[in-house]
Order: structure tokens, then C-alpha cells, then sequence
């Protein structure tokens, strides 16, 4: 590391006057196709292909240690990179050559002929999620590299001149799509104890931050205790010391729970717990003809049509003076918003016969239980008319014909969980619903986040020991430390503003010069 | 005639101080002047009606203004209510400080005034954060106030190109704008209180401080004015500003606290603190200050009693000031919001002196507003201050500013051609803070006078361009000080450091700085890197590395080559040490010893702090056109997005991304209508469009093997 750090010096040093030099021309050599500026960028990777089920999967790579990555993981001597763009079968193994992980093919893009315009490899593996997990850590264990961001390639790619200005739209959505993806993801596990236990972390080291910033910016002139940097020291040590133990055992327990998260909700005694019920084949909720039987959270793994499906039952939603129905209410909300496919029942007594007061009423309902989420997305979300078997055959058949006939509403189905009645054609909706889903690259990869967090994390502990460091000889730089921690835990939990930590300080300390 | 016999004692105490100090790198002044030629020179330019920048007010930001756009080049006007307050240290005796030194130094770089002034002023020279790292070293220095006005007024009145005038600006003259340039107005000149002829100019820099509607507060009675003692400034700037240009402004406060009779203080009851033995000058083209080590004044700290809590609390129905909601920073705050926000405590209070011959001292952290016979009573409480005499009563004031979201990074009104702003006008508080507005101001207000392209500093190459980022982009909810919390890159933007990043780019992009300051950054530079460059050519085993430096603790067991510039890295190694080792090589280089142990500790941090450094460059130089209509772009954009886009009309991309509220797709999608600036032209340049030539099939293949996912 030491000799390593210092080689960068003489480099830097010629590079401020480089910096300075050229600034104004950057973005014009980038029109002309040349990466400038983009040629010590970090190297990128990310699982290009789909998740869910499938034969092949494709890792892509994009960036300086490409090349590198490519001969550490395929076997490859210095001199025999494979031709550029001809698919060869190697072995792949992890950085280290020793362990075999699987056999696939591999592809090298030099630069600048490649999707991003910088040196590119892909890698085309088995589909299995434990291939995928190694070949992803492997890829993470060598130096330079670490997994892309949402949308990253892409950007890459518009920098490079690789895009056109009329595909930058699509970019501009596809990056909103992996986004909000994203963000319902984090949602996820933001909820659950993963999320609690790297949200405590993150409090945790905004309070180091602020304190030691406090101490630079204010100890000459103001009461600031001296105390405060010797608590800084015993947070900073528990917190390394939580980290490095938590990224040993891999918790295996806490993992993340992979599948498409489907969500039933609605108004109550809709017959929610009779739809998952019978959804699973077996009495996995109780459920009763009194409003509100359901009060918290029942969860059951289901498989439909070959894909992983996490089917969770919620409270119905209306407004309760109970404090644990009210609890429960809250939870289906919650739930709601973090779901990436929402089955809204419906009692379809209470719907009118006349067709477009139907629509009307099951959009204002739709509305209301999708309202939870940041922009209620329709398209994510089934329509279920249950209890048919309590009309009459003729409006059964009246609605079944009109619900087919209407747009401006998601899928309707309309069943009888009491008869199983129409239950095979729901199946077949949500069965394709899942499969778009599952198809969709955006819609959870646990895999990868798992590799993400996993690097975020130990570059954080890595910046924790830059503040033991430095702690005693220059505390800009051990503050610095902490900083980068934030940063890298910020990129699981979100971002960190310097006003923030102006927040804390002024919260804490009186400051008065 | 009191401006006059004012200047006279004036000159007579420079000439005396030019033959002691001649020691000192200052810029080269027509010295010995007389009286004669000052009036002369005032009085020729009397008759003149058209400039090229006109600077109103004469405080921090107006000086170092007025000063940058002379040396840019502008014929420039300087227009104050009094030449004899030039320069006045309204508030605190002091210089400099955590984060504020870094301003200094930075302003120092690009050639203002502020840094030599303050060395030539200082009267007790600290480094502050000595043993938290040289990124956060704070140089400071206390004040003579009659120094330091004489020096700004006599750099100021032999400043070529520049003009300065007494006279109270009654209106802002605005007309039609220039078709070519975005904005809905332009600014034409002023017009005088006591002069029925305008004075014309391209540019005007307003620099009002607290002047704008400002009132004083002191017990329960208000009185119009910016600063104790002058006369309030007319409400016809106020009104153009707001009626005319339909500016937003936002209405801040502050305070000052009393003056208090040096001999009437118990300084035994109070700590002792000595400046540095070897006082650090400011400026970079200073080895010395004017102060000797041995006539430096010390400074005393007492803290507050229970009594000073029961008098504010007593005092409190009389305190019209503290009882207004208007915002107050929540640093330098007044002893009566330190108490009510934490009470049962003590707080600190430093003794200031004022200067060599003065006979004052300033009581820090005692701005206070109420009635003058309370404000005796508690500065009594305090054992140091049981006999004290009040000189001047403390008071606060209450003033208008510009809501500074409305200013480009040139510090120009973004919807008025010519129209700058700097200092406390744009919500700042603090003389550095405002120097380095107003000389940012200064050179761009010169720039848009001799059509030269606007300049911009990014805050990843200086304090400056946070404080300017900062302001345009977040605006201000509380008077903004500069912390050094605030900087990302503050590993790299050292004070140490400030003339490499800045004073060459001020002389070869930006036209402010003097040759001589130039030649002296490039021989700097080019030492530095030869002296880099010699360490790393010294290679030694670690074997022999340790019989050369017996007391050499290194970790390494293994006998590896080491270069003598990964040694300097290592906390107990001084360059100084590697000197003696090597004198042949490395003794040319001695006088930067501490420049090269600071380059070589902070260089793998620095470098680790490149790529997001080059990536906001990148982004930052894709400027957003400023007519952008947002509402109606054609592109998918939230309405909340439009909505923050079209208030703060970022300039560039980078300033975009660094909005509340802005999505990662937002970006993105604004990349449609980034525009490529060009430092060598004016305003705006062709699109960002990727002119692709005819791509050869091996190209096309390419892409094709590797689709988008």
C-alpha cells in the first residue's frame, strides 16, 4: 500500500497543472468519442442480465481494470488476452486463480469499441444465484473495482459520445426506472433489521462527524469539552469493530429474502386471508366473516409458474379506534409501498351493476389503497373481484363481460375464493404479471445489492481506520476518515449533507464566536 | 476638510512605517505621495461621468471590488459615504480564523487586499487548529484598526485606474437589456444625493453591508442606519432593488458588542494569551509581518457569571432587538440568545485589544442590544469587568439582503446585465466572507465591463467557490460564515496550498494578479515540484535509511528500497532531517521544508479525492442556458423538479445535481440542454451534440457486440 501511495505523488503532481490547463476542454474531447478524463474512473460491474430464472447470465465490467479482472478470473497469462470480441470458453475462477467457480464464456471490449467506450469484459456464466453471488464477489475482491451504480454503464456510455442525444431520454427513464427500483428496495430492507442496524450505524457516525468537525471548527475559541474527541474514539472502535464482525458472519438468517413481493390489500372483510389461503392451499391465515380479523403482517413463500413469490396478507385498510388495528393499518401501508405487485380485493357486492359507476368506484378505491405509495403505479397492481359466488349468475356474468371491456383499469379478475371459481384465470394474470416482473432486470437483485452493500461496507471500515490513523497527527485527516465512512454507508442508506452535520453541531454545542 | 487633515496624519504615518517595513514584498507603491496629488488626483476625476465598473460602498467587499476590477483592467469608480471610513473594521479587531484564513489566504492569492493589510495591521498573530492538521490549520491575527484603514486607503488611493469619490448613491440607473445576453435588464450607472449629472458605467457592484434599510437597535429604540455614527443610506437603492428588478430580499440581523476603557479592567482577573513567538504573515508574498514577534499584545479570556444570565433575563422586556423574529446566525450569536439557548452555563469571553496606541477593548462574545445602563450592569458581573467603563454602547442591526439564489456564480444579478453584488447583501456575514465576495465581484464586474468572458471558481478548487456555490445555489436562511466543514475537498484545499491553486489561474485566466506575485507562484511551483521530484530520486534501503537517521522508526521489518519521499510521510520525519542526509540535493529547497512534508502527507489523500473532484468539474463546465424555459421542456420532468429548476436556474449542471429535490433522472435528462462553456468565448457556444463522424463498420460491430442493456 505504502509504495504504492507514494508512486501517485509524482503523478498528482504533474496532473494539478494538467487540471488547471485544460478544464474548459473536457466535455468537447468527450463529443469526439475519447473517454478524456474518464481513463482512471473506477472499474464497474454489474449482472447485465435478468433475474429470476434463466440459463445464461452476463456479468458486465467496464473500465481500466478490466483487463486485469479478466486474466486474474479467466486464467489468462499477461500476454494472451483473447482476441478482442470473440467469445472464449475458460474456466472462471475467483481473483486469487484457485477456486473454480464455473465454466463460461468470456468477451473482451477494448476501448474504445465497446458499449461504455472504456475496456469492457463480459462475462456469460450458469444462471444460479450462489454462480452469480461468487463470480460478483470475486469481481468485488479485485483492487480498483466495485459494482456500478443505477445506471452507471449507461452514463458511462453518454460520456463516452457512445449515446446519442435521442437515447438519453431513454436513459433519463431507464435511470428513473433502476432508481425507483432502488428505492423500493431500500424501502425493503430499510424496514427490516438489516435496514435498522445500518440506519443506527450511519446516526451513529454523523455524531463522530459532527463532533470532530465541531472540535476543528469551533475548540480554539469555544467550550467545547475535550471530552468529546475520547467519545468519538470509543464510537468510532465499537463501530469498526460491529462492522468488520458483521461482514464476517454473513448473517445468513438476515438475508435478504429473494422473490417478487406481492402484496394483497384492500378494504376489510374483502376476503384478503381467504385469497392467500387459497392462494397456498392451506389455512396459513385466519380468517372469519367479522371486519378486521387480520391485523398484522402473514407472510407465506409461494412458487407460481417457477417463480419465487413472497405473498403477504395485510390488515384491511379503514379507520379503526382499535391502536393495534390501527398498527396493522399502518403496516399494510407499508407494505403497500414497498410491493412490487399489489392484488387489490375487492367485495364485489359492492359494486354497482352499471358498468361505468363500476369503474369509477373501483378507481377511486384503487386510488386510496395504493395511496402509500410516492406515485400510485397502476400497472403495478391486480384488480381481484372476489366473493362472485354471491351473485347472482346473471350480474356475475353481466360484470365478468363489462370488467373485460373497460380500460383505464389495471387487470381484473373476478373470483370466488369460497368456490375457487374463476381462480384458474387469475392464476394465469398473475402468472404473467410475475414473469414480466421476474423478466424485468430492475425489480429486485439481491444478489447484487448483497454485493454492493458488501463493498460499501468495507470501504467504510477501511475509512475508520484512516481516522484511528490519523486521530493523534492530523485530525483533517482522520475527520476525513469518518467522512468516507459516511459517504460509503451513505450509499446504502442515502446520502449525507454537510448542513446536516452543521445541525448536529449547532444542536449540541454552544458556538459563539 | 476632516477627510482631509485625515489623510495628511495619514500619510505622514506611512511614510514613517514604508522605511521600517521595507523588509516587506508589498506591491510597489508611489511612495512618498503627497496630500497635493491625492486631492488633485480626487479632483480631476471629478469631472469624469463614465466608467467602466462602479463599486458602491467602501467596506471589506467594496475595497477588494473596487481594487480587483483596477487591476483587471476597468477604469473603476470607488463611491462611499466617507473616504475616512475605507476600510473600517466595523465589528471585531480581527483577521482570519478556521476556515475565514483559508478566505484570506485565498483572497491573498488572486492579489486582493485583505492578507497583506492584515500584515500589516496584525498586532497578535495565531495559527488556530496547530495540532489538528495543516488542512485545517486557521491563520488569524487581532487588528489595528487605524492600520488597517490606513492601509486600504492607501493601497486603494494608489491603485491605478482607480477612483475613489465621497457621495451617497440615490439610484441605480437600469434600462433596456442587451438583446444577446439573458437578463430584463441592464444596468446603466447611478445617480448621486448631492449631483443632478449621472455617472454611467457598464458595471456596478453593490456593496451595502448592512446599510440596505438597515436600522440600529439598542434598547427599546430604533434609529435608520447601517453602522453606528454614519448616516443611514438612501431608500432609493432599496426600492430599485425590489420595485425596479423585483428582486427578492430577505430582511437578517447582527450585533456588535460594547467597547469597553482599557484601564478600567482587571486584565489580572482574567487568562493570559500569548500570540505565536514567530508571527505567520497572511499574504505569500510577506516572509514577515510588520509587528515584531516582541510588540505583539496579548489577548485575555474571561467567561460569564450567573449575574450576566440574571441581567439578560431582567433586561429582556426592554430588548426590542432579541423580541423580533428576524434571523440571526446561530454563530456570533448575541450573549442574550447564548444565554436563553443554554442557559445555567458559562460562557467564554475573550478581551480584545484594538490596537497598539488604542485604549479599548473588544469585549468578543458580548454583543449585546440592550439599554445602555443594563448593559453596564452586566459586564459588571464579570469579576475582569467589575469596575469597566462603556466607551460606545453595543446595538444591533437589522438589514436587508438580496436573496443571493437570484445571482449567477459571477455574483452577477442574474436578471440584470452589469449588476453585481457582494458581501453582506447577499446574506454573509464576516470580513472575510465579504472580501472574497467582493473581489470575486470585483474581476467579474471588470470582465462583463471590457467584454471579456464571466470567470468562475469551482468549489472544488477553493473556499471561495463553496462560499459562491453555496450561496447561489442553496441561498441563505441565517447570515452564512464560512466553516471548514463545509469544503468536501478540504484535504485539498489547504491554506498552506491557496497560491498554487489560485494565483495562477488569477493571472492567466482571470487577469487580477500582479507579475510580480505571478513570477513568485511559478518559481514556488516549479520548486515544489523540483524538490518532489528530487525526493522521490533518493532511494535508499530501509537498512540504510536507519543507520543515516538512528531515531527512524519504521514499521517495515523487511530491507526494502524506500525514496526519501515516502520517508517524509511519516509523522517524525522533517524534510529537514532528510536534508541533512542529502544536503547536495535537497538543501536548495530548505525555505519549503513545510510546504513539501504537507505536499507529501497529504498527497495519497489528495489524489483519492481526484476522481470526484474531476467529476464535478466535468458537470461543471455543461452550463444551463439561463433563458431555459422549464416549464415547458419537452422532456419528463416531475412538476416539483420544473418548479426548483425554474426559482434557482442553476448555471451549469454540476450546481443542478447539487440541488434539494433534484432526481438522479432530472440530471439526466438536463443533459439534453447542457451547453459546452468555453473559457475562451463568451456566453454561450454550440450544443452539446456528439458530431459522430461516419462510423467504420469495425466501430459499428463493436457496438453491436455489446448492446445497451
Amino acid at each position: 500500500m505504502f509504495p504504492f501511495v507514494c508512486r501517485g505523488i509524482m503523478r498528482a503532481a504533474i496532473h494539478t497543472r494538467r487540471i488547471r490547463g485544460t478544464l474548459p476542454g473536457r466535455l468537447l474531447s468527450s463529443c469526439d468519442g475519447v473517454p478524456a478524463g474518464l481513463a482512471d474512473a473506477d472499474t464497474i460491474f454489474a449482472l447485465s442480465s435478468g433475474h429470476g430464472r434463466c440459463g445464461v447470465a452476463v456479468v458486465r465490467v467496464s473500465g481500466p481494470a478490466s483487463a486485469t479482472a479478466l486474466r486474474c478470473m479467466a486464467g489468462l497469462t499477461r500476454s494472451s488476452l483473447p482476441p478482442p470480441r470473440k467469445a472464449l470458453l475458460r474456466c472462471i475462477t475467483d481473483a486469487k486463480g484457485k477456486e473454480v467457480l464455473d465454466r463460461g464464456l468470456v468477451l473482451w471490449f477494448p476501448a474504445p469499441h465497446s458499449f461504455t467506450g472504456e475496456d469492457s469484459v463480459e462475462f456469460h456464466i450458469h444462471g444460479g444465484t450462489a454462480v452469480i453471488t461468487a463470480v460478483l464477489q470475486a469481481l468485488g475482491s479485485v483492487p480498483g473495482m466495485r459494482p456500478a451504480e443505477a445506471g452507471e454503464f449507461t452514463r458511462r456510455a453518454f460520456q463516452a459520445g457512445k449515446l446519442g442525444l435521442t437515447e438519453v431520454e431513454g436513459l433519463g427513464d431507464l435511470i428513473h426506472a433502476e432508481t425507483e427500483a432502488q428505492r423500493r428496495q431500500a424501502l425493503r430492507q430499510m424496514s427490516g433489521d438489516l435496514g435498522r442496524l445500518y440506519q443506527n450505524w450511519s446516526h451513529k457516525l454523523k455524531r463522530c462527524l459532527a463532533h470532530v468537525e465541531a472540535f476543528i471548527d469551533f475548540s480554539e475559541d469555544e467550550l467545547i469539552e475535550d471530552g468529546v474527541l475520547n467519545q468519538v474514539d470509543t464510537s468510532v472502535c465499537h463501530l469498526q469493530a460491529e462492522m468488520e464482525r458483521h461482514l464476517k458472519d454473513e448473517r445468513k438468517g438476515e438475508r435478504l429474502r429473494s422473490g417478487v413481493q406481492v402484496v394483497i390489500a384492500g378494504a376489510t372483510n374483502a376476503g384478503k386471508s381467504s385469497l392467500l389461503n387459497t392462494l397456498c392451499q392451506r389455512p396459513a391465515a385466519i380468517v372469519s366473516p367479522m371486519a378486521g380479523t387480520t391485523r398484522d403482517i402473514v407472510e407465506t413463500a409461494l412458487d407460481i409458474g417457477g417463480f419465487p413469490v413472497l405473498l403477504s396478507d395485510t390488515a384491511g385498510l379503514r379507520d379503526s379506534p382499535d391502536v393495534v388495528e390501527r398498527e396493522g393499518v399502518r403496516r399494510a401501508r407499508e407494505r403497500v409501498e414497498q410491493a412490487d405487485l399489489t392484488l387489490v380485493v375487492v367485495d364485489c357486492a359492492h359494486l354497482l351493476t352499471d358498468a361505468q359507476q363500476a369503474v369509477d368506484v373501483l378507481q377511486t378505491h384503487l386510488m386510496c389503497v395504493l395511496s402509500s405509495q410516492e406515485q400510485p403505479e397502476t400497472d403495478r397492481c391486480l384488480l381481484v373481484l372476489n366473493k362472485s359466488d354471491l351473485l347472482p349468475e346473471c350480474e356475475r356474468q353481466k360484470l365478468d363481460r363489462e370488467m373485460r371491456r373497460v380500460s383505464g383499469l389495471p387487470p381484473v379478475c373476478l373470483i370466488s375464493c369460497h368456490t375457487n371459481d374463476g381462480l384458474q384465470d387469475f392464476l394465469t394474470v398473475l402468472h404473467s404479471s410475475v414473469k414480466t416482473l421476474c423478466g424485468d432486470p430492475l425489480s429486485g437483485a439481491p444478489t447484487l445489492t448483497q454485493a454492493r452493500h458488501r463493498a460499501h461496507l468495507q470501504q467504510c471500515v477501511a475509512a475508520l481506520a484512516q481516522y484511528k490513523r490519523h486521530r493523534d497527527t492530523d485530525l483533517a485527516l482522520a475527520a476525513e476518515g469518518v467522512r468516507l465512512a459516511l459517504t460509503s454507508l451513505g450509499r446504502i442508506t442515502g446520502r449525507v449533507a454537510a448542513e446536516e452535520i452543521l445541525d448536529i453541531i449547532f444542536k449540541d454545542f454552544c458556538i459563539g464566536k | 476638510m476632516a477627510a482631509s487633515m485625515k489623510s495628511c496624519s495619514l500619510v505622514n504615518t506611512f511614510r514613517g512605517c514604508e522605511q521600517s517595513a521595507s523588509h516587506m514584498l508589498t506591491k510597489k507603491r508611489p511612495l512618498p505621495w503627497s496630500v497635493l496629488s491625492l486631492l488633485s488626483r480626487r479632483a480631476a476625476h471629478l469631472a469624469r461621468q463614465q466608467y467602466d465598473v462602479i463599486v458602491v460602498g467602501g467596506g471589506h467587499a467594496g475595497t477588494e471590488a473596487a481594487a480587483a476590477a483596477a487591476r483587471v483592467g476597468a477604469e473603476t469608480l470607488l463611491v462611499t459615504q466617507k473616504i475616512q471610513t475605507i476600510g473600517a473594521l466595523s465589528c471585531n479587531p480581527s483577521l482570519g480564523g478556521v476556515g475565514k484564513g483559508q478566505l484570506v489566504k485565498e483572497v491573498d492569492a488572486l492579489d486582493g487586499l485583505c492578507g497583506r493589510a492584515g500584515d500589516w495591521a496584525g498586532i497578535h498573530f495565531t495559527i488556530l487548529n496547530r495540532k489538528k492538521g495543516p488542512a485545517v490549520w486557521g491563520p488569524r491575527a487581532q487588528l489595528d484598526r487605524q492600520r488597517y484603514r490606513e492601509f486600504i486607503q492607501s493601497e486603494l488611493l494608489s491603485t491605478p485606474r482607480l477612483t475613489v469619490l465621497e457621495g451617497s448613491v440615490e439610484e441605480l440607473l437600469v434600462t433596456e437589456p442587451n438583446p444577446e445576453e439573458p437578463g430584463h435588464h441592464r444596468v446603466t450607472g447611478i445617480r448621486l444625493a448631492n449631483r443632478s449629472q449621472p455617472i454611467t458605467a457598464s458595471s456596478v457592484v453593490l456593496t451595502t453591508g448592512t446599510f440596505l434599510s438597515g436600522a440600529l437597535f439598542m434598547g427599546q429604540t430604533m434609529s435608520p442606519g447601517g453602522r453606528f455614527g454614519d448616516a443611514p443610506s438612501s431608500a432609493g437603492l432599496s426600492h430599485t432593488l425590489r420595485e425596479r428588478l423585483g428582486l427578492r430580499t430577505g430582511r437578517l440581523r447582527t450585533g456588535t458588542p460594547p467597547r469597553i476603557v482599557k484601564d478600567s479592567v482587571d486584565l489580572c482577573q482574567a487568562e493570559l494569551h500569548l500570540p505565536d513567538t514567530h508571527p505567520t504573515p497572511f499574504s505569500f508574498l510577506n516572509k514577515h509581518t510588520r509587528c515584531k514577534p516582541e510588540e505583539q499584545l496579548p489577548c485575555h479570556l474571561t467567561t460569564t457569571t450567573p449575574g450576566v444570565e440574571r441581567v439578560v433575563k431582567e433586561s429582556l422586556h426592554l430588548n426590542c432587538h432579541i423580541q423580533q423574529d428576524t434571523k440571526g446566525p446561530r454563530y456570533c450569536p448575541s450573549i442574550e440568545s447564548r444565554v436563553l439557548r443554554f442557559p445555567g452555563r458559562s460562557h467564554q469571553v475573550w478581551l480584545e485589544p484594538e490596537g497598539l496606541t488604542s485604549d479599548l477593548l473588544y469585549p468578543q462574545g458580548l454583543s449585546m442590544t440592550m439599554p445602555p445602563d443594563m448593559q453596564l450592569r452586566l459586564i459588571r458581573e464579570i469579576p475582569a469587568l467589575r469596575r469597566a467603563e462603556i466607551h460606545t454602547p453595543g446595538y444591533g442591526v437589522q438589514y436587508d439582503f438580496v436573496c443571493p439564489t437570484q445571482l449567477s456564480p459571477a455574483l452577477q444579478v442574474k436578471n440584470t446585465q452589469g449588476l453585481f453584488l457582494a458581501g453582506q447583501i447577499n446574506g454573509t456575514t464576516g470580513y472575510e466572507e465579504a472580501a472574497a465576495q467582493g473581489l470575486w465581484a470585483g474581476v467579474n464586474a471588470a470582465h462583463w465591463a471590457l467584454s471579456l468572458p464571466p470567470v468562475a471558481l469551482s468549489r472544488t478548487e477553493s473556499y471561495i467557490g463553496v462560499l459562491i456555490d453555496d450561496l447561489v445555489c442553496r441561498g441563505v436562511t441565517e447570515p452564512y460564515r464560512m466553516f471548514t466543514s463545509r469544503a468536501e475537498f478540504r484535504t485539498s484545499l489547504r491554506p498552506d496550498n491557496a497560491d498554487l491553486r489560485l494565483t495562477l489561474k488569477g493571472s492567466e485566466e482571470v487577469g487580477c494578479v500582479s507579475s510580480l506575485r505571478y513570477r513568485e507562484a511559478v518559481r514556488v511551483r516549479d520548486s515544489l515540484q523540483d524538490a518532489l521530484a528530487a525526493l522521490h530520486a533518493l532511494t535508499l534501503s530501509t537498512n540504510k535509511w536507519r543507520n543515516k537517521l538512528p531515531g527512524l522508526q519504521m514499521s517495515e521489518n523487511k530491507n526494502t528500497l524506500v525514496t526519501a519521499g515516502e520517508l517524509l510521510q511519516y509523522n517524525h520525519v522533517s524534510f529537514e532531517m532528510l536534508a541533512s542526509v542529502f544536503p547536495e540535493s535537497l538543501s536548495p529547497y530548505a525555505e519549503f521544508s513545510q510546504r513539501l512534508k504537507i505536499e507529501a502527507v497529504y498527497k495519497p489523500y489528495c489524489d483519492m479525492q481526484k476522481k470526484e473532484i474531476e467529476r464535478i468539474q466535468r458537470e461543471e463546465n455543461m452550463s444551463l442556458p439561463q433563458d431555459l424555459d422549464y416549464f415547458s421542456l419537452p422532456v419528463s420532468l416531475s412538476q416539483e423538479v420544473r418548479e426548483i429548476l425554474d426559482r434557482v436556474r442553476p448555471s451549469t449542471l454540476g450546481s443542478a445535481t447539487r440541488l434539494q429535490g433534484i432526481t438522479p433522472a432530472a440530471v439526466v435528462n438536463l443533459l439534453r440542454y447542457v451547453h459546452a462553456t468555453n473559457a475562451g468565448l463568451k456566453g454561450r457556444t454550440h450544443t452539446n451534440q456528439p458530431e459522430r463522424k461516419e462510423e467504420r463498420d469495425e466501430e459499428r460491430c463493436a457496438r453491436n457486440a455489446s448492446l445497451p442493456q
